[in-house]
């Protein structure tokens, strides 16, 4: 189970008759869910995905399959939490699909801003966006949506440790790059 | 002194009792240092959580639709039993009629080639089926060129219902014409989905 969310963060009026009507496939009822979720959604893609074409079509597969599947959703959880499922779960699909080379150089050499302190630093955006794609999939997926390590690893078919392993180099990367390393 | 690793801070931080946890513990609390990374690492995750929602550039939804009704109308103009149940009895339908009794000379290569044609169209059908591109993630592009494609066969289809009950000869020239035309889509389809697989190395 997610760590996050027993309720959910963006309301839909009417959720059950919507989610009803959408199981007999009205498309007024489906575009209802596409309009209360389309943007986090997309958020959920766009953070885990490198490209603005790659979140949109994995925003588009999402709700293809909430269209598809809507019928299995029990409705004794989070309907949030189940399209969110589906989102992430595309979007690694599209990461895989994409085979984005883990390229530690590449990532490695960024930009650093030079910040008001007079440091070179990096801001957390473009930190984030600069870690190599399972890393920050593992860190959006862990540290911000609440999934659990078990969970990720299952979502990557992979191992728990594995996305432990993942988060903890983001960390150290994410450290670095944004000047925060303490003094010893 | 050595201090603790970012695996651990992040055990001791989701609370996660691995082995070594209480000793890793019990030197977070006599460590400044480890204590400070610590509050760094909160601090990271509540600004991560803090960041601002990417909105989508432009409203999906009209694609979205469309893919949606171009699902459904795939369904049932040859998903499974409809459509595929649709071409076999055009198929049969057109296979018993009784022989064109004008131009008998050309009529055995013409009765040939048509059934050549309805062979080949059978065959990238099952192609298509085998592959079920239905449960794949396709790109936008794909999707949009292979849903023109099967609007264009499924209108063909209709044309061969159609053109099924004109009489021979002319009705059998344009029948070989629409199966041969039956053929190159569906060889543009069947292209369409597997040049994208190739493409992105499914």
């Amino acid at each position: 189970m997610t760590r996050a969310l027993a309720l959910d963060p963006f309301p839909l009026a009417d959720a059950e008759q919507v989610v009803s009507r959408a199981r007999r496939g009205d498309q007024a009822a489906i575009e209802a869910l596409y309009r209360a979720f389309e943007a986090p959604v997309y958020n959920v893609a766009r953070r885990i995905c490198r490209s603005v074409e790659d979140a949109e079509d994995v925003s588009q597969e999402t709700f293809l399959e909430v269209a598809r599947s809507i019928r299995k959703f029990r409705g004794d959880g989070s309907l949030w939490g189940w399209i969110r499922a589906i989102a992430a779960s595309k979007s690694l699909m599209r990461l895989r699909r994409n085979r984005y080379r883990e390229t530690e150089e590449l990532h490695e050499n960024v930009t650093p801003r030079r910040h008001e302190d007079g440091l070179l630093r990096m801001d957390l955006e473009a930190a984030l966006e600069r870690l190599p794609d399972v890393s920050r999939a593992v860190v959006w997926l862990h540290d911000v949506e609440g999934y659990t390590h078990a969970e990720i690893g299952e979502m990557m078919g992979k191992t728990t440790s594995f996305s432990k392993s993942q988060l903890a180099r983001a960390h150290e990367r994410l450290r670095r790059w944004l000047g925060e390393e303490v003094a010893v | 002194m050595t201090h603790l690793t970012m695996d651990q801070l992040l055990e001791l931080r989701d609370g996660l009792t691995e082995p070594g946890g209480a000793a890793a513990g019990a030197h977070l609390a006599q460590c400044p240092h480890c204590q400070a990374e610590l509050e760094r690492l909160h601090q990271r995750v509540a600004q991560l959580k803090a960041l601002p929602s990417l909105k989508p550039p432009r409203d999906r939804w009209p694609v979205v639709r469309s893919r949606l009704v171009k699902a459904r109308h795939r369904r049932f103009a040859w998903g499974g039993v409809g459509g595929l149940a649709l071409a076999a009895s055009i198929a049969l339908v057109i296979l018993l009629r009784p022989a064109p009794l004008t131009s008998p000379a050309a009529a055995p290569d013409a009765q040939a080639e048509l059934e050549a044609a309805m062979l080949e169209s059978r065959l990238l059908e099952q192609a298509l089926t085998q592959y079920a591109p239905d449960r794949r993630v396709t790109d936008g592009y794909t999707a949009r060129v292979a849903a023109e494609l099967e609007d264009r066969i499924s209108a063909l289809d209709q044309e061969l219902q159609v053109i099924q009950m004109t009489p021979a000869p002319e009705g059998d020239r344009a029948l070989l014409q629409l199966w041969q035309q039956r053929v190159g889509l569906m060889d543009a389809l069947v292209n369409v989905h597997l040049t994208r697989a190739s493409n992105v190395g499914l």
